[in-house]
């Protein structure tokens, strides 16, 4: 009852094309691409591999003069996208479609400029100075030519105008275009024909907070006009500015379709259009164990909110978390999931949270919700390294204490916070979180320990902790500073304080921290997690049989080693119908074996199963192991197969091997006879007996001598000479003279009896089943496949390219040549019982071991694995790991990256005198005010003090312009085009 | 605040509890129900864990439990070492309307009687009865039903329909058998009607070495209970109990 999953084997570090990806927030084609293609993604993606990609080296410039500063930086063709990232990364950054460019126009300016102007959908222009080589520059526009050209063939560039019209900000824009033209007309209703946006629950059962508190009217009206000069959901530009905004909140309308803008799901849903549909469509009335799980949990997501209240929102909420199971079966669907979901639906329609969801599960939090949770387990991980190295006090006194961090750390990430704070809070923390990425998780849980810091430091145990933490959590509406004489300072809540924290203090955590430190745990993590379900299929056993623990977990190791190389069938079969009943189909799915991966698996632990050259070529011995192909194993595999299912479980495999591996004499003949009376009448046809010496014959392959094949052919000619004197015979039949009476090849033949008589007619067979065959099963430690481990720079990329199983192949079939050439290529197989090693032949019967000194040295082979019983293999097994075991050479990373965290000198710091205690149940949801109310559009703006918390967010920027190119820039926007 | 601890300390003993079981079994309503005796009938699922307190007074003494409420999802699993170390209880709740949640429950025990602390005290816990109830005898008819239901695999379950017991699933006998073969207290609850809820953490209290942890934990005193007055929505020794503990187990009321 437990799965084995070699998944976490699977992962590769991303490629620097793809965290370029990543940092656009474009879409990273799957690496395993298994994902159930419907034809169309199929065809786009094909047509975009063919598209070349390439950066080069630009400044750009918005075409619209003073409202910005022109940026040094990289110009990308990611088809279909282009993106542009400053040098500082900080500075400015646009992901735009290249549907969305509706022209390109080389300018005519200075000479030796070479700058393009690009005119994108919204009427807005913007200047690209290529200020790489002519030739660099006449590539990539030819590029960006095709790439054009492609979007325009697959009809992209029509498509732009009705999706934008799903955007609210268009209509935030075009309400405060008309506005300045003339003046009478009132806010746009949503209502109006023209704009069909998509909007959240909250258009209907009111947005969570105060709007006035909120201050969504001043927002608005910063974001109108920030849209409006650069850019909006498919073509924003993102300046310092859009930033800021982002940190002090985003409006409620506008705030789910900025996060599609920022997060990327935008990207996804314009390229997918319908494909939310289509999905439920297709998957209608099916019914999983993730659909069984959200059923449960529908009623259990934000229950506060009215809109959970009724069937609309429960609706809504079941038909995106079911969707998202069904386009990824593999994550399926996680508690905390439903959290997410519920709360972006209240800002975004289903479908754009359908591929928000998407993006949140698959790039941001990487592994947060699959079944083995790695990725949340590995953060975890990651925060307590960054505690440690930044606040290196408190680290210490947890340790003290024997606290973990994760006790509470782990629902801030899993569910963005929304389950910890007041959701009006938590929102604001997902909007930078979508806008910088997943850094910000870590700064503001970092924040949050440095401003607790004193009363931390108290603590003595886990409950402390999480007590402390929700007061504080509960206290973040309160003045930060309530005993200030300033009013200004006493404004400033809790709450605004940890963002400056988080955003200040622990810029130190970039995205390039996190990617680092998740390298150096994940191996780590990796194993714990794998351990971890190794004890728990040990633990599941229904019956150890007559193994210990270890023994059973080292036929785990060869279990998942065999899975690891060849992977069972995704998922188990259901069971057959005809059994169903309530409590069947209720079982956890049990990870099951089959054919193919059991020969891989019976290969490690079974000296026949194997074929294993030992190649001497004088300059190395090795030892080249291949599967064995043969029929004796697959019928042990149907053998082993009691319930017919034509897969294996842990289970049968434990229960198969206790069948033969602690055999006597007498148990291992009658196994060995069953094993080939297949419709088990207790009798071997004529055929079975053919059937089982040749078994002997495959089991006896590498031995040295002739001795076995003496053996097998004495068998043969005693078995069919006692099966014939025993056939019943006709009356009056006299057998000396008459030939064998005829039989059906199939009739029962010869039984257990006979067979063990013959058997132990012969010395060597009787010595075979003796101790010999028991002892071809030995469990020893697999020699495990490294954990993927990228962490050790460039002699781990060196090492790891040559033991690629190619390489390694290639090195060896060199050195074998080199071998033969100079006469030192050996190659001899290793015997599968390995008991002579010369040819000489034994005597006939005398010679005989006492019985009880074989078996003894043959139960050796189970205890004591590391004894071999035979010489062969003692021989090669250095060879084998000296080939294994290059140093990986520590080069360690971490000494530069602990110097880069500056101690942090107001550490404790705290804010003053805590406000009252006040307990909030976690899902709170704060008042509800209907916000129609907000027609101070104009007024109260300049002193609501958005713009002084706006202000509190400026960084210093190094757009790395200078002063002659920003004059340069400013040509550029009034050069005429060329031509 | 920091000194509200102090104060409680001399005579009451820490407990840490543990609660385990498959996803929406009630885990959080019974702890709520114990803690605030409240009853919400849509509780959020847990996510990672939830910790409560609650103090329960035994004779002389007053037992201070530390309760881990754990999330249930399967995939949630790996992550349950980290609660239940160093525990000293643990109740372990499935839903006798549910056979799969006492297969679940099973699993649970066996991992806790591995891997746990040694002398961990378990309490098997059978919750929502009040959905099987008004008949609260059971065992046979519901254990026909069984028979019933295995022989006709055509057509699981649709014999029995008598009054709220055709919703049970798991028989009083066969979860109480089981518990006493492995060693563990054994209770039906509603969090609900809050039946069974108080007993399950009296008789747990009655069952815990309370002079081993007073002995082991007596070098760091001030170890019990920093968070001592903070706990929300819970009285001065528990007086919210009292009431439950009317129909009267003996000495203990917590
Ligand atoms: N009728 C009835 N319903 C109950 C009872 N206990 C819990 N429930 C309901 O069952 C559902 C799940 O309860 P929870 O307490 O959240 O379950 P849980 O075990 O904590 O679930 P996870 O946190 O997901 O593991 C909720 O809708 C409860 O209202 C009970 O005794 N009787
Ligand atoms: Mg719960």
């Amino acid at each position: 009852m437990s799965t084995i999953s070699t998944h976490l084997r699977n992962f590769k570090e991303p490629t620097k094309e793809q965290l370029t990806q990543l940092f656009f927030s474009l879409p990273i084609e799957p690496q395993t691409s298994e994902i159930q293609n419907n034809g169309k993604e199929k065809e786009t993606k094909g047509s975009n591999e063919e598209l070349e990609r390439m950066e080069i080296s630009a400044m750009l410039t918005l075409g619209v003069q003073g409202v910005e500063e022109p940026a040094q930086g990289k110009l990308y063709l990611i088809p279909p996208y282009l993106c542009f990232a400053s040098h500082d990364r900080k500075s400015v950054r646009f992901t735009v479609p290249l549907c969305t460019i509706r022209r390109v126009e080389r300018l005519n300016a200075r000479a030796g400029v070479y700058a393009l102007g690009l005119s994108l959908w919204h009427q807005m222009k913007i200047v690209v100075q290529l200020t790489s080589l002519r030739p660099t520059a006449d590539l990539f526009c030819s590029l960006l030519r095709d790439a054009l050209k492609a979007e325009l063939q697959r009809g992209q560039m029509k498509l732009v105008k009705g999706f934008v019209k799903s955007c609210y900000s268009e209509i935030l824009v075009a309400a405060g275009e008309e506005k300045e033209g003339e003046a009478k007309v009132e806010d746009p209703s949503p209502d109006s024909p023209d704009y069909m946006y998509l909007g959240g629950l909250g258009l209907k059962f009111k947005f969570p907070g105060d709007p006035k508190k909120l201050r969504e009217a001043s927002k608005t009206k910063l974001w109108t006009t920030y849209l409006k000069a650069h850019g909006r959901n498919l073509t924003l530009l993102r300046y310092p500015q859009c930033t800021r905004l982002v940190q002090v909140g985003l409006p409620n309308r506008l705030r789910g379709e900025m996060w599609e803008t920022l997060s990327g799901s935008i990207y996804l849903r314009f390229s997918n259009p319908g494909a939310y549909e289509r999905i439920l469509e297709e998957n209608k009335g099916r019914i999983s164990t993730s659909t069984e799980e959200i059923e449960k949990d529908l009623h259990r997501s934000l229950p506060e909110y009215s809109a959970y209240q009724t069937e609309e929102g429960i609706g809504a909420l079941r038909r995106v978390l079911q969707a998202y199971s069904f386009k990824n079966p593999e994550t399926g669907y996680c508690q905390a999931m439903n959290i997410l979901a519920a709360a972006i639906l209240i800002y975004m329609a289903e479908e754009q949270a359908f591929w928000l969801l998407e993006v949140i599960c698959d790039r941001l939090l990487p592994g947060y919700y699959s079944p083995s949770m790695h990725g949340t387990l590995l953060d975890q991980r990651v925060f307590e390294s960054l505690v440690h190295k930044c606040l290196p006090i408190i680290h210490e006194h947890f340790q003290a204490v024997d606290v973990q961090l994760s006790v509470a750390s782990l629902p801030w990430f899993l569910s963005l916070f929304i389950n910890s704070m007041p959701m009006v809070f938590a929102f604001r923390i997902i909007d930078c979180f979508f806008c910088m990425g997943p850094k910000v998780l870590f700064q503001v849980a970092l924040a949050i320990l440095k401003i607790n810091g004193e009363q931390l430091l108290q603590i003595q145990d886990d409950g402390g902790f999480i007590h402390l933490m929700r007061d504080y959590f509960a206290s973040l509406g309160d003045s930060a500073h309530p005993a200030s004489p300033d009013p200004r300072a006493r404004a400033i809540t809790r709450f605004q304080e940890l963002l400056l924290v988080s955003f200040r203090e622990f810029a130190v955590i970039t995205d390039e921290t996190i990617l680092t430190e998740r390298r150096k745990f994940r191996g780590e993590v990796v194993h714990s997690i794998e351990s971890f379900s190794k004890r728990a299929a040990i633990r599941n056993l229904k019956t150890l049989e007559r193994f210990t623990k270890d023994q059973a977990g080292l036929i785990y190791d060869a279990l998942f080693k065999a899975i690891c190389i060849i992977p069972p069938p995704a998922t188990a079969l259901p069971p057959p119908p005809l059994l169903t009943t309530k409590e069947t189909a209720e079982e956890r799915p049990e990870t099951r074996i089959g054919l193919r991966t059991f020969k891989v698996f019976l290969s490690e632990i079974c000296t026949w199963a194997r074929s294993e050259k030992i190649v001497s070529n004088g300059f190395q011995q090795r030892v080249d192991r291949e599967v064995a192909e043969h029929e004796l194993i697959d019928r042990l595999f149907y053998f082993w197969d009691t319930s017919f299912r034509g897969t294996l479980s842990f289970q049968d495999i434990v229960s198969g091997l206790d069948g033969v591996m602690f055999n006597d004499l007498m148990e291992n003949i009658e196994w060995f006879f069953n094993l080939h009376d297949k419709n088990k009448d207790g009798f071997l046809t004529r055929d079975e007996v053919l059937t089982l010496s040749e078994s002997l014959l495959f089991i006896f392959r590498f031995e040295i001598g002739d001795a076995y094949l003496g053996a097998v052919s004495r068998f043969m000619s005693n078995a069919f000479e006692y099966g014939d004197a025993l056939l019943p015979h006709p009356e009056g039949h006299d057998p000396e003279k008459d030939a064998p009476p005829q039989i059906e090849s199939n009739q029962p033949y010869m039984n257990l009896a006979t067979f063990r008589m013959v058997v132990l007619a012969d010395e060597i067979l009787e010595s075979f089943f003796e101790t010999d065959f028991s002892g071809t099963f030995r469990l020893e430690p697999v020699p495990m496949m490294e954990i993927p481990n990228s962490s050790s720079g460039i002699f781990g990329g060196l090492w790891s390219n040559i033991t690629s199983d190619d390489n390694r192949k290639i090195f060896n079939k060199f050195t074998d040549e080199i071998g033969k050439s100079i006469g030192k290529h050996q190659v001899f197989h290793r015997p599968a019982i390995g008991k002579f090693t010369t040819l000489e032949e034994p005597k006939a019967r005398e010679s005989l071991l006492t019985p009880t000194m074989r078996r003894t040295a043959s139960k050796a082979s189970l205890k004591t694995p590391e004894s071999p019983t035979d010489s062969s293999s003692e021989k090669s097994r250095p060879s084998e790991s000296s080939l294994l075991t290059v140093d990986q050479g520590s080069t360690s990373t971490t000494s530069l990256a602990s110097s880069m965290y500056s101690p942090m000198p107001s550490m404790f710091q705290a804010a003053a005198n805590a406000a009252a205690l006040m307990e909030r149940t976690p899902f709170a949801i704060d008042d509800a005010k209907d916000d129609e109310d907000d027609s101070d559009l104009d007024s109260e703006i300049e002193d609501d003090g958005v713009m002084d918390e706006v202000d509190a967010f400026l960084e210093e920027h190094d757009s790395g312009v200078t002063d002659a190119e920003r004059e340069l820039a400013k040509d550029l926007i009034n050069a005429e085009p060329v031509k | 605040m920091a000194d509200a601890a102090s104060g409680s300390t001399d005579r009451s003993v820490q407990v840490k509890l543990v609660l385990l079981g498959e996803a929406a079994v009630g885990k959080s309503s019974v702890v709520l129900r114990f803690v605030s005796n409240e009853f919400q009938a849509n509780k959020e699922p847990t996510i990672g864990a939830a910790f409560l307190t609650q103090k329960c007074r035994l004779e002389d003494r007053v037992l201070r439990y530390e309760i881990w409420d754990t999330a249930g999802q399967e995939r949630f699993h790996s992550l349950a070492p980290m609660y239940y170390r160093n525990a000293q209880a643990a109740v372990v709740v499935y839903d006798v309307t549910k056979a799969s949640s006492l297969e679940k429950a099973k699993t649970w025990v066996k991992e806790l009687q591995r891997q746990a602390n040694p002398n961990i005290v378990i309490a098997l816990a059978g919750n929502k009865i009040d959905l099987v109830q008004p008949s609260p005898s059971s065992s046979s008819p519901s254990s026909d039903a069984e028979d019933e239901a295995d022989d006709a695999t055509a057509t699981p379950g649709e014999g029995a329909a008598e009054g709220g017991e055709s919703l049970r699933q798991v028989p009083r006998d066969e979860a109480e058998a089981y518990a006493q073969e492995a060693g563990l207290l054994f209770f039906e609850t509603s969090a609900k009607t809050g039946e069974g809820i108080v007993e399950i953490f009296t008789e747990i209290a009655k069952k815990i070495p309370i002079d081993q942890i007073l002995a082991s934990s007596r070098g760091g005193a001030n170890r019990a209970g920093v968070a001592g007055g903070r706990t929300g929505g819970q009285q001065e020794g528990g007086v919210n109990l009292e009431e439950n503990t009317a129909k009267g187990k003996d000495g203990c009321n917590c």
